[in-house]
């Protein structure tokens, strides 16, 4: 009888919240979405396959990976992750301002959000990006042109800048809050996005570059994107845990960096990479060597490079140097050959600095012939030299090599070349099948593979 | 078999009675049960081939007047045999009816509990008797369901894996999402059947298994919508209805041990090659002072032949090891694998006592089961206590109680392609002692490990004894095992008022409720961090039940009515925690000891479903019957303006046996169905929350969920129509049953996997339709029936074709799962106009006009992107075949089970081809020379195909290890198997000693049995050592994908059952 009355009492009333997930936190503040935003950035650059698109380390078990298979790479976690909580930020209704102005916080998340758009686009060509991050109103969101991406990311990074406002804000694990270095990250990011036209459209690229320049970009290393990795096994460097934790000796330097660094007795070197354990010599493995490799004889990561707490170092002062070098090479700013070789001087100086090398032999160093700054020869060095300070960047060292076709020494593992791009995901067939192949038939004419060139990469 | 006689000689007497009638008289009598004597109220009296007729009153009376002497009285009631009398010349006849449980299909327990005579009921319907599964003392109730049930498939998992998961799918798959378990119900109690095991590592198993397959009286499997719509929102795939046994009022008390004891054995292992050992080349690997030593690096078998060259072994390079230094032959052990599996025990021990006084019956038992597993150190352990009551406190009011505990204890292997000792058939070498590895741990505390980065080039010793890629099996038996324990109540307690003889009201409180509790280790020395886990998991699931039954018969006229309301309230939580970083010191298991923040969650869940349904049977001249019933439900995890929905069914049974009355059909039946029922989702899913993302030093961060959920989903409907026929010949001596069933389950809510791009991997949605039709044939045979020897047949088999018709608009497939391993990776896709799953995954490329393969200008073969479709991998048909034979008092009981088609991808052995443990990969080719020899001597595996160049046609031999290096990772067509079998189950041959025939015996009643469990595969197309029928993976609900499954295990044993 009780439990009628029970039954009764309320057919279809249940408490109101019993529905409601008391595990979880309903709502998010802007900044720690964006702070969790932050937390992918150090993926961007810390990836063997990147390692292995530039070349800097090669295989040296199960050697696969870095024979350049055919195989799709999934861009699914970039947009599920950083920018999905990105674009919630920016379509909030409402941001707390207790966390800092509110049009900061907008201008961060522009930024994060035009960063990680560049590096996917710069990997896989066309992608989904105007229809994107639209959740239920968009399950199958078209792909957007490198073009049309590039051309609005720098909107979108005008915008960033030119809305900030005095006043921190808070949960910012990048720059602490300060805005000013937002402002010079959205400017560099600008420049070198601009740089990147220099193939495909110089007059466009020379405009946004001189642009960005003017506007204020990076000014020394303290204001490098950099994401700082902690002595903590949830905040730790990918490395540390291949390296260090699962004590992986998978990679060893190649020879193709160790050619360009050994000869000239480069003093990153001794960062980049530990002396073999044979006689103690810096040993490059041939890139794409398969048979019987002996990790014991060849220089593996440096142990400043696996450290646990190691930086990532993803936007640097260097870059904007060589930047600027190249750019004065290439008349888009003035100072010709006089301003590349400072500039090249200056770069090759802030990398040594960043990374911590011993640079009490610097001067010798830079004098050296192929290093020091030969007109003749200034586009390559200055690229062979950006390719050398972008270690362990192997997907930026990749879109710079795309882009410039240096260093000269890449080879060709089984006859693969390097790829010009990252196949998309399998199960975009499946799931977003007609923008699909519009995509693919647009850029490649049907069928994709790694060969397929990007927008910009018209050589 | 005498009742089968009485029924005949009812028969025979049947026909005498249709005999022309003279005078009319009254006979009064009482139709007691025969079990208590207690009076039996609403039985019918009819007088044979009229429509005259009467009930019992409540205290069991009747009063009839018949047309003559020669008239036959048939009385009948739900539950028991109805049985026929001669009036004679007698003016009273006292009837005592016996309860009808046993004699297959008479009387069925349905929906709800309500027992329904079986002609009544429009829906196919097939029971199983505990005495059928506890033959083998197989553990898992679910298991033992295998082949015994048309449209039941069971997938199980092996017997290694310590009380694994074993999975049950009605009519074929329901859902688009693969799941779709049916709801188990004990007693009226739904108990859970979740599972805590992911698709790899330890399989807990499903939790249904924790009621005693001894208590078991029968299990009746409600297949469709029709039969399990009371069960509304919770029916929607099928019912597990079981009905545990009873003490009987006044009844002796009576006492039953049982005890049983068996020997597992590994059976059906892979075939592996025997010719090269350990390394990745047949050239030997010196040292500096040019001793040969066997490469410790390489986890494969691509190594020097094993012609007995002396080298050094791993073994050698640890400075605690006797052969510290020492050169030993290279040789061969076949074993190697063999040799790590041990022989399992398993011990049970159980009593039972069941009486009943004048007004109350009693059945209280007690199980023990010991396991120790074929895999070293594995053990389950578990402990049942039933209990079951009942009280008549008046003669109108009775209490009940059923009460089951069940402890489980467990230590249980890994499984999948990287866990514990699985990666022996995948990634190891052929020249490996196994006995050198069991001492896995050096007197200094040392772990010996065999797979080691190698030794210096300078000083020839290894510096490095942390193992490469794998540890010792010993060590990860012995140091990094996981425990679990579950402790578990489940049961009810009821009261019923007979308000009148036709009207009974009943309610009940039913409890299930759970606390599990897992933990494991990661020892120091292993591969990775040392570290440690601990979960709890709590459940309590509350039903609270009002039931009010009206039974009634006027003349022809039958009609039974069943109204009540059910409330459901069930509570979950966890805690579960993990250490991050290692453990501060060695042997420490404690989140205590973790170096860095460890990882912690919490975890609450409530979810209340309110429900109200009515039942109305109608039946005229017992050969007519209606059934309609409507249940309504309002389920809180549906948004809160749209949570309540009504799931109808009606269905009709025609036993036109009545009308023909053949002589040889016993019964004919028609019957006709149709029904709706739904599902709804878990709680939590229709608002938008946010996950907790790592602390970055102090801050916290937050991100939106992968999940997209949804505020206005709707439940998921299934309409289901079914029609069948079942026949009984020769006084039952043969049985048919069939059934034709279509089921279109649609609006189904599914996380469907969406384009990444738009910010969710998932959403969550009602989208879709997938339909059901199938085929199900039931027969029963007693092809002899003398005096000494009986033999008994029952055989089903059905057959599913399944559609999935619709989708989400824009997106034509529906992903289930999938698998990647050197970057290339499988699918369990689901396409619009096709069956549900299809493996997806890299073929070989053909060339279009021959079907030929392409070959690359190396002579390899071409493959296609992970996008082909080889089609899917449910069976076309499944079935089961049981014979038992008696003879005197012997008896003979064998069951076989079977399915024909579906298929799965073989991970296992893609692998062992692929690092050259397979002997396929040191064959002899058609120059007769082994593959692995150089190219230049007439070796290499010979290919045949197309240049993709020239378009030629091309024969060449290639390099083994480079061949089966882009067969073995890149093209999963060659690792796709057929799934069917034919298998051996359970074969028990047992003998009984009864005081009937032995006086002497001390005891009521003795039986023994020796009894084998899955004694053979007698038909597999896979190869062999890969188990088509054990393709269950922990908690995947579709065995699509093979990969590190735990060796099959063959059972023999000895049962000894003892009644008092």
């Amino acid at each position: 009888m009780i439990v009628s009355a029970l039954l009764l009492a309320g057919c279809n009333n249940f408490d109101d919240d019993i529905n409601i997930n008391p595990n979880k936190p309903g709502q998010a503040s802007g900044t720690q979405l964006i702070a969790n935003a932050m937390l992918s950035l150090p993926g961007l650059s810390s990836s063997p396959q990147g390692e292995f698109m530039s070349q800097y380390l090669s295989e040296t078990q199960y050697v696969n990976a870095s024979l350049y298979p055919q195989s799709s790479t999934s861009f699914y976690g970039w947009y599920q992750g950083p920018l999905m909580n990105l674009e919630t930020v920016l379509n909030a209704e409402q941001l707390s301002s207790l966390e800092g102005p509110v049009a900061n916080q907008l201008a961060v998340a522009k930024i994060l959000k035009s960063y990680y758009i560049w590096n996917l686009t710069d990997r896989w060509g066309d992608i989904p990006y105007t229809e994107a991050l639209k959740g239920l109103a968009n399950f199958t969101p078209a792909y957007d042109t490198q073009e049309f991406i590039y051309t609005d990311l720098f909107k979108v990074l005008d915008e960033a800048a030119a809305q900030i406002v005095a006043g921190n804000i808070s949960n910012d694990i990048i720059y602490e809050g300060d805005m000013v270095k937002w402002a010079k990250l959205a400017n560099t990011i600008q420049m070198l996005m601009a740089l990147r036209l220099s193939e495909v459209n110089p007059a466009l690229g020379r405009e946004k570059f001189t642009e960005a320049m003017q506007a204020g970009v990076l000014e020394s290393n303290d204001d490098n994107l950099v994401f700082r990795h902690l002595e903590d096994a949830n905040n730790q460097n990918y490395w540390y845990g291949q390296v260090n934790v699962q004590e992986r000796e998978w990679w060893a330097i190649s020879s193709t960096l160790m050619d360009k660094m050994k000869s000239v007795s480069d003093p990153r070197l001794k960062i980049y990479a530990n002396p073999n354990r044979t006689d103690g010599e810096y040993t490059g493995l041939v890139f794409g060597e398969t048979e019987d490799i002996d990790t014991e004889k060849y220089a593996l990561l440096g142990d400043a490079i696996h450290a646990q707490d190691a930086p990532v170092q993803l936007v640097t002062y260097a870059q904007v140097l060589f930047a600027q070098a190249e750019a004065a090479k290439l008349g888009w700013i003035a100072g010709d050959d006089t301003s590349a070789e400072e500039h090249y001087n200056l770069a090759i100086e802030a990398s040594m600095e960043q990374w911590g090398a011993d640079t009490s032999g610097l001067e010798e160093f830079m004098m050296q012939p192929g290093i020091a700054y030969n007109p003749a020869a200034a586009i390559e060095q200055i690229a062979t030299q950006r390719w050398v300070h972008l270690f362990m960047h192997g997907y930026e060292g990749w879109a710079e090599y795309r882009r410039t076709g240096y260093p000269d020494n890449m080879v060709a593992p089984g006859g693969a070349e390097v790829p010009n791009r990252q196949i998309y995901i399998e199960t975009e067939q499946f799931n977003n099948t007609e923008n699909y192949n519009e995509a693919v038939q647009r850029q490649f004419g049907g069928s994709e593979s790694l060969y397929g060139n990007v927008w910009w990469d018209v050589n | 078999m005498k009742k089968n006689y009485a029924i005949t000689l009812l028969f025979l007497l049947g026909f005498l009675a249709s005999m022309p009638l003279y005078a009319q008289q009254t006979i009064q009598g009482k139709v007691t049960a025969q079990e208590d004597g207690n009076p039996l109220p609403g039985v019918s009296i009819v007088i044979q081939g009229t429509s005259i007729g009467t009930v019992t009153d409540l205290d069991g009376n009747y009063s009839i007047s018949v047309p003559g002497s020669e008239s036959v009285l048939v009385y009948s009631f739900i539950g028991y045999t109805t049985q026929r009398k001669i009036v004679g010349n007698t003016s009273e006849i006292n009837i005592a009816l016996t309860e009808d449980v046993s004699q297959l299909g008479e009387v069925v327990v349905t929906a709800l509990g309500i027992t329904r005579d079986e002609r009544s009921i429009g829906y196919a319907t097939q029971e199983v008797t505990g005495e059928n599964l506890t033959y083998t003392k197989e553990q898992n109730v679910l298991g033992s369901l295998s082949g015994k049930v048309a449209g039941v498939q069971v997938t199980g998992s092996s017997g290694a894996s310590m009380g694994g998961t074993q999975k049950i799918k009605i009519r074929g798959v329901n859902s688009i999402s693969g799941g779709g378990e049916p709801l188990m119900v004990v007693d009226g109690t739904p108990i859970s059947n979740s599972n805590f095991s992911g698709s790899s590592g330890q399989d807990y198993g499903n939790l249904g298994q924790d009621i005693n397959p001894e208590d078991i009286e029968t299990i009746n499997v409600l297949k469709g919508p029709a039969a399990s719509a009371l069960y509304g929102i919770r029916g929607q795939y099928g019912v597990i209805m079981i009905t545990t046994k009873k003490g009987k009022k006044g009844s002796d008390v009576k006492v039953e041990l049982s005890s049983a004891v068996f020997v597992d054995k590994v059976a059906n292992l892979m075939p592996y090659q025997n010719l090269y050992g350990g390394g990745s080349s047949q050239t030997w690997r010196t040292l500096p002072n040019g001793d040969k030593y066997v490469d410790m690096s390489v986890d494969e078998s691509w190594g020097p032949k094993m012609d007995g060259t002396l080298a050094r072994h791993v073994m050698s390079f640890y400075a605690q090891d006797p052969t510290y230094g020492q050169l030993t032959p290279f040789i061969a052990h076949p074993d190697n694998i063999k040799d790590y599996y041990q022989t399992g025990t398993n011990v049970n021990n159980g009593v039972t006592i069941t009486g009943g006084g004048a007004n109350s019956n009693f059945r209280v038992s007690l199980n023990d089961t010991r396991i120790q597993g074929v895999e070293p150190n594995t053990s389950l352990k578990r402990n049942n206590v039933g209990l079951g009551l009942g009280v008549d406190l008046t003669d109108k009011l009775r209490i009940t109680t059923n009460i089951n505990y069940a402890a489980n204890k467990g230590r249980r292997p890994g499984q999948g392609s990287e866990d514990g000792s699985r990666y022996l058939g995948q990634w190891f070498q052929r020249s490996l002692d196994m006995n050198r590895l069991k001492d896995y741990k050096y007197d200094d505390g040392t772990f010996l490990h065999w797979n080691l980065r190698r030794p210096s080039t300078s000083t020839g010793e290894v510096s490095n004894f942390n193992p490469l890629y794998w540890a010792n099996p010993y060590f990860l038996a012995y140091e990094n095992y996981s425990d679990d324990n579950r402790d578990r109540f489940f049961g009810d307690v009821g009261v019923s008022y007979q308000i009148l003889p036709e009207l009974k009201v009943s309610a009940f409180v039913r409890s299930d409720t759970y606390t599990q509790n897992i933990n494991s280790r990661a020892s120091f020395g292993g591969t990775g961090v040392s570290g440690y886990s601990i979960g709890k998991y709590q459940n309590t699931e509350m039903n609270y039940e009002l039931l009010a039954q009206y039974n009634k018969v006027w003349n022809k006229l039958s009609l039974d009515a069943n109204v009540g309301g059910n409330l459901y309230d069930r509570n979950y939580s966890y805690l579960s925690m993990a250490t991050v970083g290692g453990l501060t010191s060695p042997g420490f298991y404690n989140i205590d000891a973790s170096i860095d923040r460890p990882e912690t969650n919490s975890y609450q869940q409530n979810k209340q479903i309110k429900s109200a349904y009515a039942m109305v049977s109608l039946g005229y001249n017992n050969t007519y019957f209606v059934d309609a019933s409507l249940r309504n439900d309002n389920s809180s995890t549906l948004p809160v303006d749209n949570n309540s929905y009504w799931y109808p069914s009606i269905s009709a049974s025609w036993v036109f046996s009545e009308l023909i009355r053949s002589q040889t059909m016993t019964l004919g039946k028609l019957r006709l169905s149709y029904a709706q029922a739904g599902s709804d989702l878990s709680p939590y899913s229709t608002t938008s929350f946010f996950d907790v993302g790592t602390n970055y030093s102090t801050t916290n961060t937050l991100t939106v969920p992968d999940n997209l959920n949804n505020p206005n989903i709707k439940p998921s409907f299934a309409h289901s129509y079914e029609a069948g026929v079942d026949f009984k010949f020769y006084e039952g001596r043969v049985g048919l049953s069939f059934t034709y069933y279509n089921q279109r389950n649609e609006n189904q809510i599914l996380n469907l996997d969406v384009s990444g791009t738009s910010g969710y991997g998932s959403a969550t949605i009602n989208a879709g339709e997938i339909v059901n039709k199938g085929l199900e044939l039931a027969i029963t045979a007693t092809p002899f029936r003398l005096d000494d020897f009986n033999w008994d047949i029952s055989f089903n088999l059905s057959r599913n074709r399944n559609e999935v018709v619709e989708l989400y608009p824009g997106i034509d497939v529906y992903q289930y799962g999938s698998t990647t391993y050197s970057s290339t990776s499988s699918y369990l896709n689901s396409y619009v106009g096709k069956p549900f799953g299809s493996l997806v995954g890299q073929a070989y490329q053909r060339d279009e006009a021959t079907g030929k393969i392409l070959l690359g200008s190396n002579n390899m073969p071409l493959y296609t992107d992970a996008t082909h479709d080889f089609g899917t991998v449910l069976p076309d048909f499944t079935g089961g075949f049981q014979n038992v034979l008696n003879y005197r008092n012997f008896q003979l009981a064998a069951m076989i089970d079977f399915q024909a088609g579906g298929q799965f991808f073989s991970r296992s052995k893609m692998l062992a081809v692929r690092t050259g443990l397979d002997p396929v990969s040191a064959a002899t080719n058609d120059k007769g020379m082994n593959v692995r020899d150089p190219l230049e001597d007439g070796g290499g595996v010979k290919v045949e195909g197309i240049s993709a160049e020239t378009g030629e046609e091309v024969t060449a031999y290639v390099d083994a290890k480079a061949y089966y290096g882009v067969v073995g990772r890149r093209i999963y067509e060659d690792w796709l198997y057929d799934a069917s079998f034919i298998r051996l189950r359970e074969v028990s041959l047992g003998y009984n000693f009864n005081k009937g025939q032995y006086a002497r015996l001390p005891v009521e009643n003795v039986r023994v049995a020796l009894v084998g469990r899955n004694l053979a595969m007698l038909f597999q197309n896979a190869p062999k050592g890969i188990n088509p029928a054990e393709l269950s993976t922990g908690s995947q609900a579709i065995g699509w994908y093979e990969s590190g499954q735990l060796p099959s295990v063959r059972s023999f044993g000895f049962n000894l059952n003892v009644t008092f």
